[in-house]
């Protein structure tokens, strides 16, 4: 028994793929380096930079600048990893599949634990983001904005003062709406990404220049005033605003040669993203002294009460306003997407109820896990106050990654032989230096953090064992084809060959 | 019940009037063509010019009529009128004459501005697809059916939806009346995708379920008609990654006709035309029955 249950707990995906494939069907995308960067710049900036100053620079001050080195150092070296472990196992899906496929099932199930919180709280903090820069919008451009009772959640924040708030509706609203968008098909093309990244990026250098013209040096002093565990702190927090890196990993068999374009896309996307993060937390802390960042009334829509304070005139904080309710509307959508699609995984492998799976046959969308997905995350959106999120968001994703990094030297153990269109360079160091970067920014997340994180994953693994572990699709498959992977595009090279 | 089609003297319509003469001898009917000329002004007190006009229109309409019927007379085996009418517009006034006439079909052509071979809506076409309450046939730019020939295969867009499987019986059943084999497709196109997602290869997933959704759904309506009679019954999952691929991927024969719904059950629905059903239309090289 005990023997059975260690051998389902450790047994992995068997990759098959699709019996008959439909030639001609895959979009063949071959990127080159520089799009391959711009793409991964364009789905990392905006997730976090626009709301995360007000969380993480009272954690540390102004070695905030370091806190964004760190972070951003731990996430290029996770994308690394994780782009080895995307190359290894070439199915569709994330993380998880991957996991699945290489690690076996317990580890997928807590992968998909950390994953839901990534996509799926992150979606929840966007959320609550675009909600204040879209009240401080309504001030400037009508004159009149939410009252707190509808814009704040009622829960305390981690300073347990009181918010006078009963539910924050317009994150509400954004993801229900986003889930309608989604239910009716609506996708990003690269056109609208392309003016998306374009209007994030405007604003947060219009920022900068703003900001840097209002230059103190005072507001630099006392760097390290709250030492270290600050730093790695605030570090934590920040972790969240570099997802979406790792898209560049999953996009790693489209680009030609992934061992070269790989890494130059991944170090160059790191390169500019913290650029830029760098220029927008350094232009905030040259204009305001890091006691503004702590103060709760600056907390919603930052960046523009800065420009304000600066410029004593509304017009470029109403262009940021504008700026960042556009685009943060983008990113709410593809990270709701994500989650659906990451479930919709799930699903698949049978660990979570088959009703994730059906598509609607008109829109070709799967309504139902949509419709879930957004009603829970438009809750957590409406009555969880940011603070808890983006720390459970950075828990989860660095968890993930500590996983992937493990996974690929295990992997390089028992399968040597697994082609690997892509290796990480320097390895072992890489996926040690990885683990150990995680594992040091996790240790400065707070205990809340941690209770969260656990007993969520702890739900997890019970709702596994409960459910997943007697309906698994691997239980009870009687044809390969049932688990078969629909394309896979080393699939497609072997049939060239054959 | 008779088949109204719109002639027109200035367009080329013979391959409406052709089509409406091939439904004609497969179901036994008659067909009405039918002009519709402009209407004048209506003046308390009417001059020379209004005079002239209305009776300029009454030759114009006569003498369409009179080619209408020339047409018509090739097909020997199928009972024919034409008539015209003046009216302020075509759409709305062909929809008067399917209550005056009883009419089951409207027929049109499908004018001269798109490619030659495919189904071009025009407007006025379009506005028929909105309003009428009978369905309208839509023969394919310079139509030319074998010469008596009947209809003898149907090809029905089929999605697993209630809409659909209310349109099955129904053009099941004129199958069976008419002698026609019935072919269901469902057209699976691939989806976009969403160009920065955290997943690989996602939309594939999603396709292969959709896929093997509309596939069950396919082999279900099947089972339904062959429960019903219906014996020659066939289902095709025909895919591409545009309408017009999945569309060409179907082989289409020259006695075929695509009958497709227009759009969902709601009321709203209704009155737009269906995103799919505009794609099959503007992709369609047989002729289209578009039923509302």
């Amino acid at each position: 028994m005990a023997g059975t249950l260690v051998a389902q707990l450790l047994r992995r995906k068997p990759i098959v793929f699709q019996h008959h494939p439909h030639q001609g069907e895959e979009l063949p995308r071959n990127l080159t380096t520089f799009q391959l960067m711009m793409f991964g710049v364009g789905a990392t900036v905006g997730t976090g930079i626009f709301f995360v100053l007000g969380e993480a620079v009272p954690k540390a001050g102004p070695a905030v600048l370091i806190s964004f080195m760190i972070a951003g150092f731990a996430a290029g070296l996770s994308a690394l990893c994780y782009a080895e472990l995307a190359s290894a196992i070439p199915v569709s899906g994330s993380t998880y599949s991957y996991a699945y496929h290489a690690l076996g099932e317990i580890v997928a199930v807590i992968i998909a634990g950390c994953v839901l919180l990534e996509y799926g709280v992150a979606t929840g903090a966007v959320a609550v983001g675009w909600s204040g820069y879209f009240n401080e919008l309504l001030h400037e451009t009508i004159g009149w904005q939410l009252p707190d009772a509808l814009s704040v959640s009622p829960i305390p924040g981690t300073d347990h003062v009181p918010t006078g708030g009963i539910i924050n509706l317009p994150a509400v609203v954004l993801v229900l709406l986003c889930m309608l968008l989604l239910i009716r098909g609506a996708s990003e093309s690269a056109k609208i990404n392309a003016i998306m990244v374009m209007i994030k990026l405007t604003v947060l250098a219009l920022f900068s220049v703003i900001g840097f013209s209002a230059f103190n040096a005072d507001h630099f002093s006392n760097f390290f005033a709250k030492g270290f565990t600050g730093v790695s702190a605030a570090a934590g927090t920040i972790f969240f605003s570099f997802i979406g890196l790792d898209a560049v990993a999953t996009a790693g068999e489209e680009v030609k040669d992934p061992q070269k374009a790989l890494p130059r896309a991944i170090i160059g996307a790191l390169s500019i993203v913290s650029g830029i993060y760098l220029a927008v937390a350094g232009a905030g802390l040259a204009a305001k002294p890091a006691s503004f960042f702590a103060d709760k009334d600056n907390a919603d829509a930052g960046l523009a009460l800065i420009l304000k304070e600066i410029t004593g005139n509304e017009v470029w904080s109403t262009i940021l306003a504008a700026g960042a309710v556009i685009s943060i509307f983008s990113v709410t959508l593809v990270t709701l997407y994500g989650q659906t699609r990451i479930l919709f995984a799930v699903g698949r492998d049978g660990l979570i109820s088959k009703k994730f799976l059906e598509v609607n046959q008109r829109t070709m969308t799967p309504t139902f896990n949509t419709v879930v997905v957004s009603i829970v995350i438009a809750l957590i959106g409406g009555f969880v106050p940011a603070d808890y999120l983006w720390d459970t968001v950075s828990i989860g994703t660095l968890m993930a990654f500590s996983v992937v990094a493990i996974g690929i030297m295990v992997l390089r153990r028992t399968h040597p032989e697994l082609e690997r269109p892509f290796k990480v360079p320097g390895y072992p160091v890489t996926p040690i230096l990885t683990v150990a970067a995680c594992l040091y920014i996790m240790y400065g997340l707070a205990a809340i953090t941690w209770v969260i994180f656990l007993i969520w994953i702890v739900l997890c693994i019970a709702f596994y064992w409960l459910y997943g572990m007697r309906n698994a699709t691997l239980n009870h498959y009687t044809d390969p084809e049932e688990i078969a992977e629909p394309s896979g595009r080393r699939r497609d090279l072997e049939d060239e060959r054959g | 019940m008779t088949y109204l089609v719109c002639y027109s003297p200035h367009k080329d319509d013979i391959g409406a009037i052709d089509l409406a003469c091939q439904f004609a001898r497969s179901e036994h009917d008659t067909v009405h063509a039918l002009t519709v000329v402009p209407r004048g002004w209506e003046t308390a007190v009417a001059g020379d010019t209004d005079r002239d006009f209305e009776q300029w229109a009454a030759q114009e309409g006569a003498a369409s009529a009179a080619e209408a019927l020339e047409v018509l007379a090739r097909h020997t085996d199928v009972v024919s009128t034409a008539t015209w009418v003046a009216g302020r517009s075509v759409p709305q006034a062909v929809c008067e004459q399917v209550d005056a006439l009883g009419a089951s079909l409207i027929v049109v052509g499908s004018g001269e501005n798109g490619p030659r071979g495919y189904v071009t809506v025009t407007s006025k076409t379009d506005r028929m697809l909105h309003s009428a309450a009978v369905p309208v046939a839509i023969a394919p730019r310079g139509y030319r059916p074998v010469p008596d020939s009947r209809i003898t295969r149907v090809t029905m867009g089929f999605r697993d939806d209630d809409a659909s499987w209310t349109l099955l019986d129904l053009v099941a059943s004129i199958c069976a009346r008419i002698g026609a084999s019935l072919r269901l497709v469902t057209f699976a196109v691939r989806p976009r995708r969403m160009v920065v997602s955290a997943m690989r290869d996602d939309e594939s997933d999603i396709f292969a379920q959709w896929k093997s959704q509309a596939q069950a759904g396919l082999d279900e309506a099947v089972t339904h008609l062959r429960d019903q009679g219906l014996v020659d019954v066939e289902a095709v999952l025909a895919q591409g990654r545009s309408w017009g691929g999945a569309m060409d991927s179907v082989e289409w024969g020259r006695e075929d006709v695509l009958v497709v719904g227009s759009s969902s059950t709601h009321k709203l629905a209704q009155v737009f035309l269906g995103s799919s059903a505009a794609k099959i239309l503007r992709n369609s090289t047989v002729p289209v029955i578009v039923v509302p």
